[in-house]
This record gives structure tokens, C-alpha cells and sequence, in this order.
């Protein structure tokens, strides 16, 4: 505790205090890093004790047991006693988009129009937000940049959570559309509260979703003389090139949406949040779409449900057969909290390995970019947390030290300054 | 239907003509009074509901019963209807009506509209739009035929009727169900005094809430007695005049819920008052407490319709509650009457009127006796309605209101043939209409050996020809009194066409004469051979059906017996004491008379109590939630600055499952908080979650907080640009308001004093009650503390200078996000902080928050705690005080004490709440891990030694929701097949509140959230 405290006034010297600006992204990496002697969760599963990993040019090298062979130059760092793990990947986010929710000015994750597929978050993307850093602290260090509102929102980007501006930070562009389905029941607010009502105007909705899909179709099988940015974003559907995000919590709407998209033709669907889609995991299974669970900290939608159906969501849908990942959708700060989300998982049915793999390899593998991170594995990128403790559990976790693509990490934030600011004010 | 109403109108204006002559009305014409005394003999009479007079007469002379009995003298010059093998009842009493009154128009209140501070009501009356004790429902009646023709139908011949706008509704009329002028129509008024807790067509703000209503309500009490005493007024408000009139009559409050029908008993006790409740049908849910209210009701019979559960997926939206209520709600009045609670029925929120009758026999049914049905719709209404000298039982001096039935008045076979008010005879069905019912050997034309059978309701039969054992032809009849016209086939499979034959009857034969399909003449001969078959006798009627047991609360992981206090020993666990022992292991702790009587090692089980070993796992105090919005039915009465008089333990809704949720992650304890939508909000309700337990029980009465906000709720800054007319708009405003707002309440103090101290209060009046200082003056005298909804380090300051300036401390800062920036001056005041582990971002105050801020403030000597605002968030909070170890580095041990003994403390409460004690309550959760773990969570949650959380316990209550949805389920689908009608279930997910954000979601804040990606306004204001 004191040390800790001593810790951080020593930062505190080399850190102006309480600037408003973020710190410099990192460099790239100059030479190759061996973290030695640490509890290894390479997100495959595995746990290796008393491992060693090792990194160069941004990628990994070697994965494994003690060992005494480094290349030339490796500077080793001692994680004795502590953890690594890939770095946490966040589906579906406003981190980036939004800096402090009620303040419209600082909101851009949101365009006018029911379809807008054509808007990218990718250039919206904001690399010197301040919430970014204390997200990042936590071992989150990618995130989805997500659009939202409207049938079909735009397309979302997968962002690292370091770099100057959105094209150091981008992981992979453009990388899906997302589409709100329409649904059975839609929110309505009386002035004295919201309450959920039936959506009258569903059919007439559909048509139009409908014929935008058939029209994309249309225009993505031939090369029309005017280019209609709405179909031109959406054509990678139909290649497999772009996800299909669908937003879709009840049952029913979710095998409806995925009918949907299959009888478009659309390669790769994902749903997202699933609250109900417990109810439709077999048709999951059955038809490989598997599902972005919405936080595991949320109640129940009803009374009768178990009163701890949310936290053993993802284990319950993984039992079935389904792919499942986790995410915080729409709430950019508390992305923070990411590997707790998945820590109550692993109070829940799954393993604490398991319940990494919904944050780590299942995302990425449901993002499409787990053949570059989502586990520490040989030739992926060096994207690594090294934690004193469980970095799933709150009253053990502490990152210590992070490297994206090999770089590593500031971990200094607005909050820590200003905590060292006012430590200063009290004299300690 | 609508034919049907036409058809009774054409008849009263027919037989209508008996109306007396209103005597100070002139005549267009000569005068024409008629006979007007009528003797009905030979009737079986039911003077009332239990007592019955067979061969009786019943003599009544214009409106008003002249005599009844076995032995009536019938004067010369009477006009006599034998009645024989008929019955008499007395009409049916309305006693919840609003015929004839003006219709409410309820203006759409557009959300966060410009605010209305003040009534739009012109005159003399009082501040609020919504307290009308001036309205007269006598002087406003206007009488509506066709609803009384409706009311008629049903039974009823009088109507206790009043205008259903507003919270004080003023008085009522007792009006006869007449065509007629309203000079004779209306009977009597004032009949009684109405209230209610809605504020009906006031486009006035205030109040917004549920407990402002309340709050309002108790306010209008206080300001009649001041302005009843008052010498030397300077100011006429007739509402108060007319509420204090009113307080003679009967009191009748409607209520919505069962739970509101024990808020309004305890308010009558706190005013004198036995009210009579207009209920809602669920009081069976609450019956024991319901029963010692002492209270009588006015019932509706208005049962839900069938949810269609078909679809599973949409079966899994109705909840169990909703399965049960339509199970049970026919039982209500029968459960009620067999624990003697007296009430009455009424049409009141049936949306379709029709249905009365139906659901009357449901109730009977599901076990209502039918004596107690009929005094519910006769004498009971009188009587509540002090009206019993006028209508509800036949007596001499009795309005001539009675219904002639030709059978047990509830029984579904019988006609009723006319329903007599005041004195003016409306025919039902013609009773004269010689009932043809019976089987009659036919001949048509030459052929012979034919059958008609005519079976069904006299007023409504059914016709059926015999052709033979395998041709049976219904025709088509209508009936013109004795004349009937009947088309037919007989051989519809050979031919074509109809045979037409015009009837009449002749003695018990029917004949008449017609043409075949070939237009070739042809005669119709029915000769009469028997009766038909006797109903069915009332006595075989079915048993009442089997129904579901009541839980409690009356909603999913509800119990049929309430968790009991035991002693219980828990063995060899991990105790976090939190006194200077600190963490203990291998330890014993003894549970008995819901205290703490031990904490030791080897501790021997005193006999009958319940071992439980606690190897391995950690014993703890149970959590204790500073900041909570769970378990209320509303939260903010944002509407004026200051609504220090409204309390929320008013609208503690103990039904509410996340109670249950809470105790599923060791919270015990919670103070249920007013918003933060003004400066000077509510009084809290600090509660433990005792659950199945009344709001009252769950109630620690001397816990008394109060509700301060600040910042940009308080201002309106996020409420957009409609929201700046209320004062104040910016954090200089909110001084102001806190300022003024004690200013006043130290003069106000010194009035009383002043008033009290007074040895001769011969020449004095008393000064007036003001709820809302009476509040302030508490905490100025230390005996109510504040809760302050609180961010930025400036209005932080003020407050706290403020304060010190009236000479009180600020006792509580919530949320408190700056704390750490003045916690050094928080210290200086005494002020506790109470706080998130991590929340910001969501708004423009919150751009400073820091998740260290618990843990400096620990540092830097302020009391601290984790708190919630978030019913999710609370089942948590173990989690959320672990933050604090992660955040600033905090030790286990005091990271635990931030969510129950500091808590505890900052509620005054740390002498029987917050550690592991002897002689503290017994209020503690067992964990199967380090409390502090994400992995960890509670086995067991125990309060005051009643285990109400147990996880073996929890799954079989999963278990018996999952059955017992099932029995409904198919229960449901049964009644369906059977011709039930259903309606597809609406997701009704509950309302939450919270102060703050939940990320997108933000509530208080009034901001929008995504979810799934649909942009809505899910801006409750301010919580």
C-alpha cells in the first residue's frame, strides 16, 4: 500500500501532474522483449507457469516454458509473480466516439437517417480522448468503434487503444455494418416513464430494410456508372468481406434477422447483445452465427428469470454450442470494467480461462482478427497485459505493463494525475 | 347491442309516462295525474339480501315503497301485477359512478413542457389544480340515458356519482337511474367526500409523484384545520371551506393497489379518519394486513383478460404475477368476505360495463356466497354511503327501486323481466311474453310426425325442428309478442328454398299458415306436449374451482409461509468482524433473537438451533446501500425547488423482485432516496429488505434522512430549453434556494415557540402546519440528516457554508465525485462521503471524477462508502468496494467497511448495523469466497435471523416459478380451447431509477440511450 503510494509520486516526478492532454503514443518496439518468469494465459486455454514470451518487431516470437535462449539484443523484463494475457478486445463501442455523454458537442456516434450504412466511426474515431487511457489501464487495448441508431447505423472500425491519430490506430477498416433490427416492441416514454409497447409500424419497416437489401444485391453484382455510397458500403456482405452486426435481444428476432440476412446472402452475421437469445441457441448453433452478450452486469429483463441469468449468460449459450462474446455495448467509459464483465462469468459456469477466451480469442475470432491477436500464440501481434494479480478480478488486478503490436504502453491517465495532483494538496 | 338499447329506450318512453310531475314545473296542456299506487302480489320478496318473504306483496305509491310483507292491505284504486312464481329484489346500489358528470379531459402534458408553477383555476379557490373539494357532484349532474339504460340493465336503480377528477375530488350526488328531468333524478348530494392520488385533468406541475400526491393530500388536512381555526382571515379560499364541509360524509379514497390501500389506512389514522377505499381488485394479496385495517372497500370486478401464452416465446413474457392475478382476481371478493372485511361492488374500471354481470358470477363462482353478492350491490353501498334510509333494501319510506326477476336473481338460466326506479317501471323483457318453451308435436302442410323443440332463455329461446333422427332443421324465427314468422327447409340436402309460415300463438299451440318454396299454401300446427326440462338448481352448482396458493410478495421467488427467525449457529467460517479484531478465521457466530449473541471459537448450539458450517467460507455483515431508488413507486417529485415534505416511504413498493436480487447479493439494508431533480427533495425511507414483509415492516423508522441535490439536475441543465423557467438555472440560484429555504424554516420554528410558549392561547390561533418547514426545522434541530446529491468542489463549499452558517452539518455528500478535491474541508464539517468506485464520463460535472476518490477521502479522514444508485449495481456492490483496493490501494479489510459499517455509521445506525458484534443485529451473509472476489457470492443472507436468502432455498423456488408457470400455463391454453378470450402479451419490463448513468443509459440525467441502436428518450428526469 505505502509503496504503491510511493509508486505513483515517483511517476509523479517524471509526469507533469494533471495535464489535460494525453500522453504520447508509444514507440514502436526497437528490440526484441522477453517477459520471463510470469503466469502465462495465452488465451487458448492454457496456462503456462513460470513461462516466457517474446517479442520483436511486434509480433511474437516465442511462447512457452523457462527458457535461457533469447535473440541477440532481447532486453528482459522479470514478470515474476505476475500475469499475462493477451490484450482485451471490446466489441461493439463508443470509446472514441463519445467523450462525455450529455454534452452533445462531444457525441459523434450517431448520424441522421434509419440507413445510414455508408458512415464510418473509423474517422470519427477520437485517439486523444481522454477516457481511452483509463479504459486502456484496465488491459483493454482494442476496442470496435461502433455507430449506432437508426435500422442499419454504419460501419464500425477495430481500433488499438494507442496511436496519434485514427489511421496509427486502426486494426482493421471498415470491418462490418451494423443493422438494428426492427422489432416486435419498441420503447415508448409517456412522461413518466419508459415502457415497452408494441412496434405498430414493424411490417412497413421490414419492406423497407428489405428492398435496401435487394437493391445492395442488385447493385453490388454489377458497376453502376453513379456510385451510391449506401450500397457501394454495403457490397463486402455479400463477398464475406464485412460482418453483418445485428442488434437483437428477443428470441424471435433473432432468427428472424439472421432468416433474413441468410436469405440475402450475407456471408458472416454476428448478433448483438442477445439478452434473450438463450431462447433461440440451438438455431445459433445450428446456422454459425454466434453472439456479443451485452454485459454480464445487467438485470434480468423478468421477474421470473433467474436472478443471476445475466452473469451465466455466455456460459449457458456456450454450453449449447454457440460462440460467444462479451462486450459492454453503449457505454464507452465503463468498458473499463471489461474484465470484470467476464470475471463474473468465471463466478458463473465457466473457468476463469474460459471466461478470458469470451474477452480475448471469441471476440476476436467474432470480429475477424484473430489470426493477428485475441491470444498469445506465435506470429500474432505482441498485444499483451502483464498484471500483478487476476486480471479478471477487481481485488487482484493491476496492469503493470502493456505492449500493443510490440509498442509499450503508457499507462498514465487524466485520473491518476489529478489523483496525484490532490495527493500532493495533502501532502503525501 | 346497440339495437338492444334502442329497443329499452323505445320502451321507457313507452311506460315512462308514469314519472310524477315535477310540482314546480308548469304544463304545456292540462294537468295529468295519474293512479300512481301499484301493489305486486304474490312475489317471493327479497327485502333485502338474507331475508326472503314468499307469496308476498310489495305496495308502492309514486316513487317511494308504501308498505311490503305477507299481509299488505291494498287500497282501492290500486293497480295490481301479480307476480306469482316471480321474484323481487331491491335495485342495485352504484356506489363508484361518475354518470352525468362533465367528462375529465386530461390534457396531454407534454414532457418537459414549459413547467406551470401555479393553478389555472379562476376564483377563490385553493393553490393546486388538483384539490377540488369544492366540486358538487349535485350541481354539475346532468343525467345520460343511454348509461343509465346501461346501469339499468345490469341491475342498478341508483348511482352514488361524482366527478373522478383529482386528488381531492369533492362530494358526490346520489342520482335515480332515470329518464326523467334531472330535478327528479337527482336524489340527494352531498353523499360523500372523494379523493385520490391522481391528479387527474391539473395541468399544474406539482405534484409529479406518487408521494407528492400523498404529500399534497396530507398538506390540504393540516391547511383546512389552520384555516378552520384561523382568527381574523385574510384570505377566503372556499376549497378549504368546502373540505372542511366535507369532512362530515363519508371519506371515500381510490386507490390503485393493494399496497395503496394500507398507505391511505395509516394516513387515516394519522388524521382521524375511517375511509372507505375504492380498492383494486388484488387486496386478496395482501389480505391480513388488509384485514386489520379495519377498513371497508368498494370493489371493482374487473378481471384480467387472459394472456395468450400459446407462443412460448411470448408465454416467457408474462410474468408469473400477471398468470396468478388472472387466476385469482375472481376469488378476491370471496376471500375478502371470508375474513368478514365488509365491501361492495362496483362497475367502476370495467371497461366494458357489460361484463358486470358475467363477472359478478365469476366471483360467485370462485366462492363469493350469493347473500353476500347481493348485500355487496344493495345494503353494503347504502350503508357506506350513509344512503341506507333511501335505496338498497325494501322498506316502507324506501325508494320504489326493486327488480322482478323470474328466477334466483344470479343464476344464468333466469330472466330479469323489469327493473323498477323510483317508482318508473323499465321492462327488461316482457314478462307478459308467454314462454313458449316446451316440445310440441309439428304438422307442416301434409306432413305429420314432425317435432319443434323450443329450449334456451325464455327471452332469448331456440328453435329446433325434428325432421328425423338424422335431419334436425333450425329455423329462423322472429316474435312480435304473440305473433311469430318462421322460414324453413325441412329437406335441405334434396331442395331448395324456404318455407315461409305466419304464426300465433294459440293457448299452448302454436299456428298459422304460409307458403311453401314453390309458393304453394301449406298450414303449421304445433300442438304442445311438454314443458321443457327444469333448470338446473342453484345448490348443484360446481364447487369453487381450484385455484394457486397467494405468495408473499405476491411475485416470482415469493414464499406461501414468510421466512421465520431462528437461532443459528455458523461454524469454523471466516468472520469479518470489522471491529478491532478484525478478520477472524476458524469462528463461530451465534444468531438468536435476531441479534448477534456471540462471536468466539468452539461455541456450543444452544438446543433447536440451526447449525450451519461455514468451512471455508467468509461470514460478513450484511451490505448496506447508502443510495438506492429499488422498491419505490416513484422517485422524484421534480417539480418546485423544494418538496422537503414529501416522504418515500409513502410508495415503498415491497412487491419489487430486485428486493429479492439484492438480498441474492448480501445487501440487507438500503436507504430509498428522492431524487436529484431539485434542490431540496424527499425524505428517505431507510429499509431492510425483509422480503414478503408489508413496506411497513421493512421500515428502520428512526432513520430520518432527507434528500439535497445540487449541480446540473437541480438547474435543469440537461432537461433542454423548454426547462428554464424554474428558479434556479445555476449553482449561484441553488444557494439562494438552500438559503431561504432554512430562513424560512427558523421563522416558521419561532412562530411555534412563540405560540407554544404562550400561557394564554385563549386569544390565539395556531399557526398553520407547513409540512415542508417542519422538514427543514428537523434538520436544523439535528433530528433529520442530509444526503446530498453532490459532484463539483464549489457547490460542495457552499453547502457545507451554508450549513455552518445555520449552525447544522451537512451529514452525507452522495456521489460526491469531486469529494477528493475538499476532502479536507468535508472534514472539517463532519461531512460523510458516500460515493462510485468508478463512474464518470456520463456528463459535463462528472469530467473530474476519479475512481480514487473513495479512497482519498478514506485517506484524508472522511467517513466513506460505495454506494449504488443502480438496482443492477447494488447486487454488486462487493465488487464495487474491491474497486477500492485496486483504486488507491485500499486494505480488504477497509475496502469492506465501505459498503456496511461506514455506511452504517453515516446513517446513524453503527450502534446495532455494520460489524460482526454481540448484541448487534443479526444481519450478515455467508459467502463461498473472499466477499471481495468477482468470483464470490452469498449462500446465505440473513436479517435479524431470518434467513431471507438461501442458494439451495433459491433453486427450488426456481423450480416452483417454473411449475407453477407451467400449471398456468396450460391452465391458460385449457381456457383458451374453452373460448376465452386471450390478448397477446406486451413486455412490461420494469422501470428502474437511478441518480446517475448507467453509461449510455442515463436516467437521472434525462439523456438518450442506444439501445439496440434505437435512439429513445429514456429521460426520466432527474433521479
Amino acid at each position: 500500500m505505502k509503496r504503491l503510494f510511493a509508486a505513483i509520486i515517483s511517476l509523479s516526478v517524471l509526469a507533469p501532474a494533471a495535464k489535460a492532454q494525453n500522453d504520447a503514443a508509444a514507440a514502436p518496439q526497437k528490440a526484441p522483449i522477453a517477459l520471463t518468469g510470469g503466469t502465462i494465459h495465452t488465451g487458448t486455454g492454457q496456462v503456462i507457469e513460470n513461462g516466457t514470451l517474446i517479442f520483436d518487431k511486434g509480433k511474437i516470437t516465442y511462447v512457452g516454458a523457462a527458457t535461457t535462449s533469447f535473440p541477440a539484443g532481447t532486453e528482459t523484463v522479470s514478470v515474476v509473480g505476475k500475469h499475462v494475457y493477451p490484450g482485451l478486445i471490446s466489441p461493439a463501442n463508443q470509446l472514441g466516439l463519445v467523450e462525455i455523454a450529455s454534452v452533445r458537442a462531444t457525441n459523434d456516434q450517431q448520424e441522421v437517417g434509419d440507413y445510414t450504412p455508408n458512415v464510418r466511426a473509423l474517422i470519427a474515431y477520437n485517439t486523444d480522448s481522454e477516457v481511452i487511457p483509463t479504459v486502456r489501464g484496465n488491459g483493454v487495448l482494442i476496442t470496435q468503434a461502433t455507430p449506432v441508431g437508426g435500422v442499419v447505423s454504419g460501419m464500425s472500425s477495430v481500433m488499438q487503444l494507442d496511436g496519434w491519430n485514427w489511421e496509427d490506430a486502426v486494426l482493421k477498416k471498415d470491418d462490418g455494418v451494423h443493422l438494428n433490427w426492427i422489432g416486435y416492441f419498441r420503447r415508448s416514454f409517456d412522461g413518466t416513464g419508459v415502457s415497452t409497447v408494441k412496434n405498430d409500424k414493424k411490417d412497413e419497416q421490414l419492406h423497407e430494410l428489405d428492398q435496401l437489401f435487394n437493391d445492395a444485391i442488385a447493385y453490388a453484382q454489377s458497376t453502376p456508372a453513379t456510385v451510391n455510397m449506401k450500397l457501394e458500403a454495403m457490397k463486402g456482405l455479400f463477398d464475406g468481406s464485412k460482418n453483418l452486426y445485428v442488434s437483437a435481444d428477443y428470441g424471435k428476432e433473432i432468427i428472424e434477422a439472421v432468416k433474413f440476412a441468410k436469405g440475402k446472402g450475407v456471408k458472416k452475421i454476428v448478433i448483438i447483445g442477445g439478452e434473450e437469445s438463450l431462447l433461440a441457441a440451438d438455431f445459433l448453433k445450428e446456422n454459425q452465427v454466434p453472439v456479443i452478450v451485452n454485459t454480464t452486469h445487467r438485470l434480468p429483463n423478468r421477474t421470473d428469470d433467474d436472478t443471476d441469468l445475466p452473469y451465466k449468460l455466455p456460459y449457458l449459450l456456450q454450453k449449447k454450442g454457440v460462440l460467444v462474446g462479451l462486450g459492454y455495448i453503449g457505454l464507452h467509459w465503463r468498458t473499463r470494467n471489461l474484465p470484470f464483465l467476464a470475471g463474473t462469468v468465471g463466478g458463473h459456469g465457466l473457468t476463469p480461462e474460459q471466461a478470458l477466451q469470451l474477452v480475448t480469442l471469441n471476440n476476436a475470432r467474432i470480429l475477424g482478427i484473430d489470426s493477428y491477436v485475441g491470444t498469445l500464440e506465435k506470429g500474432k501481434h505482441a498485444t499483451i497485459v502483464v498484471s500483478a494479480g487476476d486480471l479478471l478480478d477487481m481485488r487482484t488486478a493491476k496492469v503493470e505493463k502493456a505492449y500493443i503490436q510490440g509498442k509499450s504502453v503508457n499507462l498514465d491517465d487524466k485520473q491518476k494525475k489529478l489523483y496525484r495532483t490532490f495527493s500532493e494538496k495533502y501532502g503525501r | 347491442m346497440k339495437k338492444s338499447v334502442l329497443l329499452w329506450l323505445f320502451f321507457s318512453l313507452i311506460i315512462g309516462r308514469g314519472i310524477a310531475q315535477t310540482p314546480t314545473f308548469p304544463v304545456n296542456g292540462v294537468q295529468d295525474e295519474r293512479p300512481d299506487r301499484v301493489a305486486f302480489t304474490n312475489a317471493t320478496i327479497f327485502t333485502d339480501a338474507t331475508t326472503s318473504l314468499e307469496g308476498a306483496t310489495l305496495l308502492i305509491r309514486g316513487g317511494v315503497i308504501e308498505a311490503v310483507g305477507k299481509t299488505v292491505k291494498i287500497p282501492a284504486g290500486t293497480r295490481v301485477i301479480d307476480l306469482k312464481g316471480k321474484r323481487i329484489y331491491p335495485s342495485f346500489v352504484e356506489s363508484y359512478a361518475a354518470y352525468g358528470m362533465p367528462e375529465v379531459k386530461r390534457e396531454a402534458r407534454g414532457f418537459r413542457g414549459t413547467p406551470q408553477m401555479d393553478s389555472k383555476k379562476k376564483g377563490a379557490f385553493g393553490w393546486n389544480q388538483a384539490v377540488l373539494p369544492e366540486v358538487r357532484a349535485a350541481e354539475v349532474f346532468t343525467g345520460n340515458p343511454q348509461e343509465a339504460a346501461e346501469l339499468r340493465k345490469l341491475g342498478f336503480g341508483s348511482a352514488v356519482t361524482h366527478s373522478q377528477d383529482g386528488i381531492v375530488r369533492g362530494t358526490s350526488a346520489l342520482v335515480a337511474l332515470l329518464d326523467a328531468k334531472d330535478q327528479e333524478a337527482l336524489i340527494k348530494g352531498p353523499v360523500s367526500a372523494h379523493y385520490s392520488y391522481s391528479k387527474g385533468s391539473s395541468t399544474q406541475d406539482y405534484p409529479n409523484s406518487l408521494m407528492g400526491s400523498v404529500a399534497l393530500l396530507r398538506q390540504t388536512y393540516y391547511d383546512a384545520q389552520w384555516y378552520k381555526s384561523v382568527k381574523g382571515k385574510t384570505e377566503t379560499n372556499l376549497s378549504l371551506e368546502a373540505f372542511n364541509q366535507n369532512q362530515s360524509l363519508p371519506q371515500v379514497v381510490e386507490v390503485t393497489d393493494k399496497l395503496g390501500a394500507l398507505r391511505t389506512a395509516k394516513m387515516g389514522k394519522e388524521f382521524g379518519v375511517t375511509y372507505i377505499l375504492r380498492g383494486s381488485g388484488d387486496e386478496y394479496q395482501r389480505l391480513p394486513e388488509i384485514k386489520a385495517t379495519g377498513l371497508s372497500f368498494i370493489l371493482p370486478v374487473n378481471f384480467p383478460v387472459a394472456p395468450d401464452v400459446e407462443d412460448p416465446f411470448d408465454a416467457g413474457i408474462v410474468s408469473l404475477t400477471e398468470m396468478k392475478h388472472w387466476e385469482m382476481a375472481p376469488s378476491n371478493a370471496a376471500l375478502l368476505a371470508k375474513e368478514g372485511i365488509p365491501f361492495s361492488l362496483t362497475t367502476a374500471t370495467l371497461r366494458n360495463k357489460s361484463e358486470f354481470l358475467a363477472n359478478v358470477r365469476k366471483a360467485i363462482a370462485a366462492g363469493l356466497e350469493e347473500s353476500a353478492a347481493l348485500a355487496a350491490l344493495t345494503s353494503v353501498p347504502a350503508r357506506q354511503m350513509k344512503i341506507e334510509d333511501l335505496v338498497g333494501t325494501l322498506k316502507p319510506g324506501l325508494l320504489a327501486n326493486f327488480l322482478i326477476t323470474s328466477d334466483n336473481l344470479f343464476s344464468e338460466s333466469g330472466t330479469w323481466y323489469e327493473n323498477w326506479v323510483k317508482g318508473v317501471r323499465y321492462v327488461l323483457t316482457d314478462m307478459n311474453q308467454t314462454d313458449l318453451r316446451g316440445s310440441y308435436d309439428l304438422a307442416v302442410g301434409g306432413r305429420q310426425g314432425l317435432k319443434l323443440n323450443i329450449t334456451g332463455k325464455s327471452d332469448k329461446p331456440e328453435y329446433q325442428i325434428v325432421v328425423s333422427d338424422s335431419v334436425k332443421v333450425t329455423p329462423k324465427v322472429s316474435r312480435q309478442g304473440d305473433l311469430l314468422t318462421l322460414s324453413f327447409n325441412l329437406d335441405p340436402k334434396k331442395t331448395k328454398g324456404e318455407n315461409r309460415i305466419a304464426a300465433y300463438i294459440d293457448g299452448k299451440n302454436i299456428k298459422g299458415d304460409g307458403y311453401d318454396a314453390a309458393g304453394k299454401e301449406l298450414t303449421f300446427l304445433a300442438s304442445y306436449k311438454e314443458g321443457a326440462r327444469a333448470a338446473r338448481p342453484d345448490s348443484a352448482r360446481k364447487a369453487p374451482l381450484a385455484i394457486g396458493k397467494i405468495i408473499f410478495p405476491f411475485t416470482g421467488y415469493g414464499t406461501e409461509e414468510k421466512p421465520k427467525q431462528e437461532t443459528i449457529l455458523i461454524k469454523n467460517a471466516t468472520v469479518w468482524t470489522n471491529e478491532k479484531e478484525g478478520i477472524l478465521t476458524n469462528t463461530d457466530v451465534l444468531l438468536q433473537n435476531g441479534k448477534i449473541a456471540k462471536v468466539g471459537k468452539g461455541l456450543s448450539a444452544p438446543s433447536g438451533a440451526k447449525s450451519i458450517d461455514g468451512t471455508g467460507k467468509h461470514l460478513t455483515n450484511g451490505i448496506f446501500d447508502e443510495h438506492s431508488h429499488i422498491a419505490l413507486y416513484s422517485v422524484n417529485e421534480g417539480t418546485q425547488s423544494v418538496t422537503s415534505e414529501v416522504r418515500m416511504g409513502d410508495v415503498v413498493n415491497s412487491e419489487d423482485v430486485n428486493i429479492y436480487r439484492q438480498l441474492a447479493g448480501g445487501v440487507t439494508t438500503s436507504q430509498l432516496l428522492h431524487g436529484s431533480a431539485n434542490c431540496i427533495g424527499g425524505q428517505s425511507a431507510v429499509v431492510k429488505f425483509k422480503w414478503g414483509e408489508t413496506p411497513d415492516n421493512m421500515l428502520i423508522p428512526e432513520a430520518q434522512f432527507i434528500k439535497f441535490a445540487l449541480g446540473e439536475n437541480v438547474k435543469q441543465a440537461n432537461w433542454g430549453d423548454a426547462a428554464r423557467v424554474r428558479f434556479p438555472q445555476t449553482r449561484m440560484g441553488v444557494e439562494q434556494v438552500m438559503m431561504d429555504a432554512f430562513l424560512r424554516a427558523k421563522a416558521y420554528e419561532k412562530t411555534w415557540k412563540e405560540y407554544n410558549a404562550a400561557s394564554n392561547k385563549a386569544g390565539l390561533a395556531a399557526p398553520r402546519k407547513d409540512l415542508e418547514l417542519e422538514a427543514l426545522v428537523e434538520i436544523l434541530n439535528k433530528k433529520r440528516f442530509i444526503t446530498c446529491h453532490s459532484y463539483v468542489q464549489s457547490e460542495i463549499n457552499m453547502l457545507m457554508k451554508v450549513a455552518d452558517s445555520l449552525g447544522f452539518t451537512i451529514n452525507t455528500f452522495t456521489h460526491i465525485l469531486e469529494g477528493y478535491k475538499v476532502a479536507d474541508k468535508m472534514k472539517a464539517h463532519g461531512a460523510n462521503g458516500s460515493t462510485f468506485s468508478d463512474w464518470w464520463a456520463y456528463k459535463m460535472e462528472v469530467k473530474d471524477a476519479i475512481p480514487y476518490n473513495a479512497a482519498m477521502m478514506s485517506k484524508v479522514g472522511v467517513n466513506t462508502s460505495i454506494n449504488s444508485d443502480d438496482a443492477e449495481m447494488a447486487r454488486r456492490l462487493n465488487q464495487e468496494a474491491a474497486k477500492t483496493v485496486l483504486y488507491g490501494g485500499v486494505s480488504e479489510e477497509d475496502a469492506w467497511k465501505m459498503v456496511t459499517l461506514n455506511p452504517a455509521k453515516m446513517m446513524h445506525l453503527d450502534g446495532r448495523l455494520g460489524s460482526i458484534k454481540a448484541g448487534k443485529d443479526a444481519d450478515v451473509v455467508l459467502w463461498n469466497a473472499n466477499p471481495l472476489s468477482v468470483y464470490a457470492k452469498p449462500e446465505k443472507t440473513i436479517i435479524e435471523g431470518t434467513v431471507y436468502f438461501d442458494l439451495e432455498k433459491d433453486k427450488e423456488l426456481r423450480q416452483s416459478i417454473a411449475s407453477e408457470r407451467n400449471r398456468l400455463i396450460q391452465k391458460l391454453l385449457t381456457a383458451k380451447a374453452g373460448g376465452t378470450p386471450t390478448q397477446r402479451p406486451q413486455f412490461q419490463r420494469p422501470r428502474h431509477f437511478h441518480c446517475n448513468t448507467l453509461g449510455g443509459l442515463s436516467e437521472e440525467e434525462g439523456q438518450v440511450r442506444y439501445f439496440g441502436g434505437q435512439f429513445t428518450c429514456d429521460g426520466s428526469c432527474g433521479y
